[in-house]
Parts: structure tokens; sequence; C-alpha cells
């Protein structure tokens, strides 16, 4: 790339040249490439990519290290990656691969001699490689045809992942090959006729199973970076455990993780997770999204603006600067063959740092690794992506990286299924008859969503009254977002919320999770009743139920009330308290426990009365 | 055989029914040996079932009536 066209990454910066990572970059690939002294301004990506490098690629596995180094440089001359093609080129020649072997495998794979089996293997890195979605369980099965066991399989999808991950971090550093290409795509331009990574609406999957590969049980106590995961995330992706066949793959990408992503020192965690909300979304990756949506209301931002991010990021509440930091992430990520040197000096302009872009750019090959991995290994969600999101998903307006935008979306969502939408529409006229109707039709489930948060009947009720004049004073502003009953449980729990605010020792909701939450345990042991139904009346149960629920402390009880009285599913409980799903289920399997404690003394095998 | 502790550990998992075959696999082999978890999870599951079918807080729809009424009697006479 010629000098002064953009800008360098710290090109100037030196590098630590023992450090254990420069070190395993020099003995792999027989000095220091440029692409890695392009990223000296953070020593710690570095050693994030030579963790990735030396787990996934440096060594032999269940794939030796000349077939994963094939499939590698395959990958690279398949999106033109000048940069890697000569890197590649010059490992295989030095691992003593003939070069005319190499020239077969840069011009044309299929006539390069391989065996049949090897062939396949490619064949799926390079289809995984192309478009994430386009990839199967009948893949996966094809290859086990082969011959290939589970820790091929799952060695083949981390090394493509991998392969994603450098010819990302290449397009945006613009790095000038270490060594001389040897062959045609020399002449090819860095990306000028490859296929974009975005997936193709149309080829999306939804209804496939995962995963593709056995996952044996892997402890936090004995496996320690789960441990790790557990504390920094609130609980343990299943993109983790759908890895747990190779420990060493898995400690490597949480070493990696962590190091790229937990550091607040450039970007802060909330931009980084928009930057992996942002491309995840943009690259149609619908595990990925909820994952990050998650993760960035557990960092404080609400349920919407999370949604936003994934709908359209330029309609959210972020700042110019982020929204231009998504822009030149998405296009780094899912449109690179029109990225340009460009794109990253025009961050400069908004107040970035040159160590900022790099960790921007960094983050984005670590999304596009990990969206390539999830689709590659068939990983089930952790939650449910943001309904909206999968709306829009599955009824593409057109182009591949098109988003809706949100007005448009919601107004498709629900009002057509809402029972309510008629009287809505007259009582938003000002018709006081329909707005009597409608309350009255909703009045039980105020109620409980009030007593839940509340604690009392007497409060419950006094707050019943605001909440009715606060719904009638907004209604006019009700957009159909959401359902008509969910719009005014979400008024009623504003008016509990603000009560319980102005309550002396406040029991509060916010406050979060302890050491001491996590690691609640059951004292009671004694067995239970066969039936408990059969030996209480239906009153003596309820009265106990209602007894125990009002006990717990309110964090608790909203949760055990939303979930398992009011039969809502965890994501929706978190959506509605703006809570993170991990928040959730450690708060509500603490409050299952206190109650379960609360009622064994009237329930247990050795107590046949009811209670007293 | 897994611990108690990381029978534990995968607990508010299992209850919600989210975790993987081969998990479950592990738990379930764990609470058919170990006596102390099998009566956690046997009264936790009671618990979360009597929770749900208990109809608790459920008043009859007229108890509201006169709030109801109070709230629409403001209103007709100030809409604002």
């Amino acid at each position: 790339m010629a000098e002064g066209a953009s800008m360098s990454f710290g090109r100037e910066a030196r590098l630590e040249l023992e450090s254990d990572s420069v070190v395993v970059f020099r003995e792999a690939f027989g000095s220091i490439p440029n692409l890695l002294r392009a990223q000296s301004a953070l020593p710690r990506v570095i050693a994030a990519h030579a963790k990735l490098e030396e787990a996934v690629s440096l060594r032999d596995g269940a794939i030796s290290r000349i077939h994963k180094e094939r499939i590698l440089l395959s990958i690279a001359a398949d999106r033109r990656d000048n940069y890697w093609i000569a890197l590649d080129t010059h490992v295989l020649t030095s691992l003593g691969v003939p070069e005319n072997h190499i020239d077969n495998l840069l011009n044309d794979y299929e006539h390069a001699d391989l065996l049949a089996s090897d062939l396949a293997l490619l064949e799926f890195c390079l289809k995984l490689s192309r478009d994430t979605s386009s990839v199967g369980l009948e893949d996966v099965e094809a290859l086990r045809a082969r011959g290939f066991g589970d820790e091929a399989i799952l060695e083949a999808v981390v090394l493509t992942a991998l392969a994603i991950y450098r010819c990302t971090l290449s397009v945006a550093l613009g790095s000038e090959p270490d060594f001389k290409p040897r062959n045609s795509p020399t002449k090819t331009l860095r990306g000028a006729a490859a296929p974009p990574t975005v997936v193709s609406n149309t080829r999306h999957k939804s209804g496939r199973r995962g995963p593709y590969v056995p996952a044996p049980y892997l402890s936090p106590a004995t496996f320690k970076p789960f441990a790790v995961i557990q504390k920094t995330h609130g609980f343990i992706p299943n993109f983790f455990r759908a890895q747990t066949l190779r420990p060493d793959l898995l400690r490597a990408e949480l070493e990696a993780v962590g190091s790229i992503l937990l550091p607040e020192d450039v970007l802060t965690r909330a931009q980084k997770e928009s930057i992996l909300l942002a491309v995840s979304a943009a690259n149609l990756n619908s595990y990925c999204v909820a994952v990050h949506c998650n993760m960035l209301r557990g960092l404080g931002l609400s349920v919407d603006d999370a949604d936003q991010i994934a709908v359209d990021y330029r309609l959210s509440q972020l700042s110019e600067a982020d929204v231009a930091l998504l822009d030149f992430a998405v296009k780094l990520g899912t449109r690179f063959s029109e990225y340009s040197p460009e794109d990253a000096a025009k961050l400069t302009s908004f107040g970035f740092t040159r160590e900022q872009i790099l960790e921007g750019a960094v983050v984005t090959a670590l999304n596009n690794f990990a969206n390539t991995l999830q689709m590659g290994l068939g990983i089930e969600p952790d939650f449910e992506p943001p309904s909206i999101f999968e709306k829009h998903k599955v009824n593409p307006s057109g182009g591949t990286t098109t988003l809706m935008r949100r007005e448009a979306v919601v107004q498709v969502v629900e009002t057509s299924q809402d029972a309510d939408a008629e009287l809505v529409a007259q009582a938003q006229c000002g018709t006081l008859a329909a707005f009597e109707e409608l309350v009255r039709r909703h009045s039980r489930l105020i109620y409980r969503a009030l007593i839940a948060i509340l604690g009392d009947a007497a409060d419950a009720q006094d707050a019943m009254q605001d909440t009715l004049l606060s719904a009638f004073k907004h209604i006019a502003g009700f957009q159909g977002r959401s359902k008509f009953s969910t719009w005014l449980v979400s008024i009623a729990r504003n008016a509990a919320l603000e009560r319980l605010r102005g309550r002396r020792n406040t029991e509060s909701l916010d406050q979060s999770d302890t050491e001491e939450d996590c690691k609640f345990r059951p004292r009671q042991i004694a067995a239970w009743q066969e039936n408990p139904e059969q030996s209480h009346s239906r009153t003596e149960i309820r009265q106990l139920v209602e007894k125990g629920l009002l006990q717990l402390p309110a964090k608790y009880r909203v949760i055990v009330m939303l979930r398992d009285v009011e039969q809502l599913s965890t994501d929706d409980v978190a959506r509605q308290l703006g809570l993170s799903v991990p928040a959730v289920k450690t708060r509500l399997l603490r409050g299952r426990l206190m109650l379960r404690e609360w009622l064994s003394p009237y329930l247990a095998a050795s107590c046949r009365g009811a209670g007293q | 055989m897994i611990t108690c502790e990381e029978f534990f550990d995968e607990f508010a998992d299992y209850l919600e029914s989210q975790v993987s075959v081969e998990v479950r696999q592990e738990l379930e082999l764990h609470l058919s040996q170990c006596r102390a978890c099998h009566v956690l999870y046997d009264s936790a599951t009671k618990t979360i079932r009597i929770v749900s079918e208990s109809n608790s807080f459920e008043l009859p729809q007229n108890i509201f009536d006169p709030i109801i009424d109070r709230v629409m009697a403001k209103l007709r006479s100030d809409p604002s």
C-alpha cells in the first residue's frame, strides 16, 4: 500500500522482540510479519492472535499442519488476499511442499491432485468461508462419510474462522506482503473480485439443528477458563460449551477473547460490544446478535437501545462518532472488497486514535471469527434474539446488507395480532368508554404486576389507581410497538417501581448480584411429600405460596412472579425489567430456592398437616 | 461422575430445560446416585409446579370495580 495513502497503524511503534507472542510468529513464519508490526501499538492483541495461531494452525492435530496450511492458503487465494497468499506460500514452501503443487493450489485446487477426502475438506472450508449460512448438518455428515472424525471437523471449522480473522485484519491494516507473491493472484488487487462474506438472506436456514459435534461436559471447577467466563459474562455461552471436545482450542479462544474484549484502556466495553452486535446483525447471525444484545444490556444499555443497534444502528441513540465506528466495522466485516484505507482515516476526524481504530479492526476480525465458528458448528442459541431483528431477517427487504428501518419493522410486528387494537384506537381518540373497557379487561394482569413488585395488597390497590391515570394520560403516545396489554403492564411496573423507590429502606430491584447471590446454597434437604397437592387443599397451597412469595426480597419476588406465576419466558422477564438474561437466571434460581426453603417445613414428607 | 458443586452450577439451566444432551446425561447420572441433589431437584420442581398452578394473587375480576369506577369518575369530570 502506498505510504501516506491513508493512515498507518503505528508502524513506528517498537515491538517487544522477545515477547512470547512475537517469538511464536517469528518461529512460525521465519521473520516477524508486517501484519504484526502494524499492530505493535497494542501488544495484547498480538498476544491474542498468537494464542489462536499456536492452538489452531501451527501444530498437527486431527488435521496435519501441512493440510491446515493448504486450507489457509486456499481461503486466502479465494479472497484474493495477497498478504496471506504470500505468507502462506512461504510457509508451505518451508514445510517442503513443492512449488508446482502450491501453484496448482493457487490456480485451480480442483486439479491439484488432492486426495478425494482432502478435496472434500478443503471445499467444506471454502464453502464456510464464503457464506457462513450455507453450511449445514448435511455438509458435516458428508465429511463424516469421508472418514473425518468430530475433532477434525471441529478443527476445520475453527481453522476457517481463523482464516477469516487473518484476512479481516490484513484488509484493515493494509500491510505490505512480507514476501513477493509467486503467482497470478498477485495481479489481482486485494479484494477486487472477492465474494463478500455477508450471507445472502435467502439462504439463511433458521430451522436446522445443531450443534454438529458432540460436546462433553466440562466443569468450571476443573476447567478454569470456564470459571473466568462465568464471572465475566455471568454464564457460559453455548458458543464455548459447543467446543468442549477440544479444551486446548477453547483455552486459546477464551484467552484471545479476554485480551481483546475485556480491557477498557482503548475502546470501551460498550463500544466493542456494539461492534460485535452491529457486525453480527449485518452478517444475519442471530446467535451472536442475541448474545451481544444481552451483553449490552448487562452493560447498562436499555433493551430498546440494544435492539435498535441490531436493527439499524444509524437510528440508535449512539453518538455520531460511535455510529461512524460502526460504519467502519460493518464495512470491514461484511463488505471487505469495498473497504478502503479512507474508511479508517475517516474515523480520525471523529477523534478516534490509531489505537482505537486498530482495536476496532481487531474486534471486527474477532467478530467474524465468532460468526464463522458459530455457523460452522451449528451452535444453538442461548437466548432468543430480539423479535424485531428476527422479523426483519426472515422478511428481508432486498439488498444483502440493507437493514430495515425500525419504524417500518415495528409496525408490521404486532398491531394485527392484538385483539385490543380497535378499542385502543377509539381510546386514543378520547372515547372514555373504550378506555374503561380496556382497563376492566386487563385489571387482574395489572394487579399481579403491581403486587409482584410491591408485595403488599393495600399498596398494590393504590398503585392501581396511579397506573390507570398514567395509562390514560399516555395512551395517545402508544404506538403499537408491543401488545397493548404488555404496554399497560409496563406502565403498572413503572408505577410500582416508583412507589417502591419512595419507600424507606428501599428494597432495590436494580441492586446488582453479589457473590453471595451466585453462591447461594440450599440448606433444607428433607425429602418432600410425593404429591403435596393431595395432602393440602387448593386454598391452603395458594395461601402458602402467596405468603412465601411475599416474604421474598423484591428483586427475587418480581422475577419468580413473572416467570412462574405469570409464565413469561426468561427472555421476556429480562426485557420487561431491563436486566440481562444471565442476571435473571441467577435471581430466578435463587428466588425459587428461597421459596423452596420456605415451603419445606410445610411440605416435607415428615409433615402431613396444612401450613400453619 | 460430576460433583454436587458442578451439579449445582448447571441447576438453573437444567430446571429451564436449557442444557445440551451431554450435560443432561451427566446431571441425570448424578441425580440417580446422589440423594441430597435428588431431594433438591425433586422439591425445586415441585415448588415451581405448585407456584405455577396455584393461581396466586388471582382475584375475582369485580374486586377492582370500585377502583376503576373511581378513576373513571375522575376522568369523566376532568379528562385532562
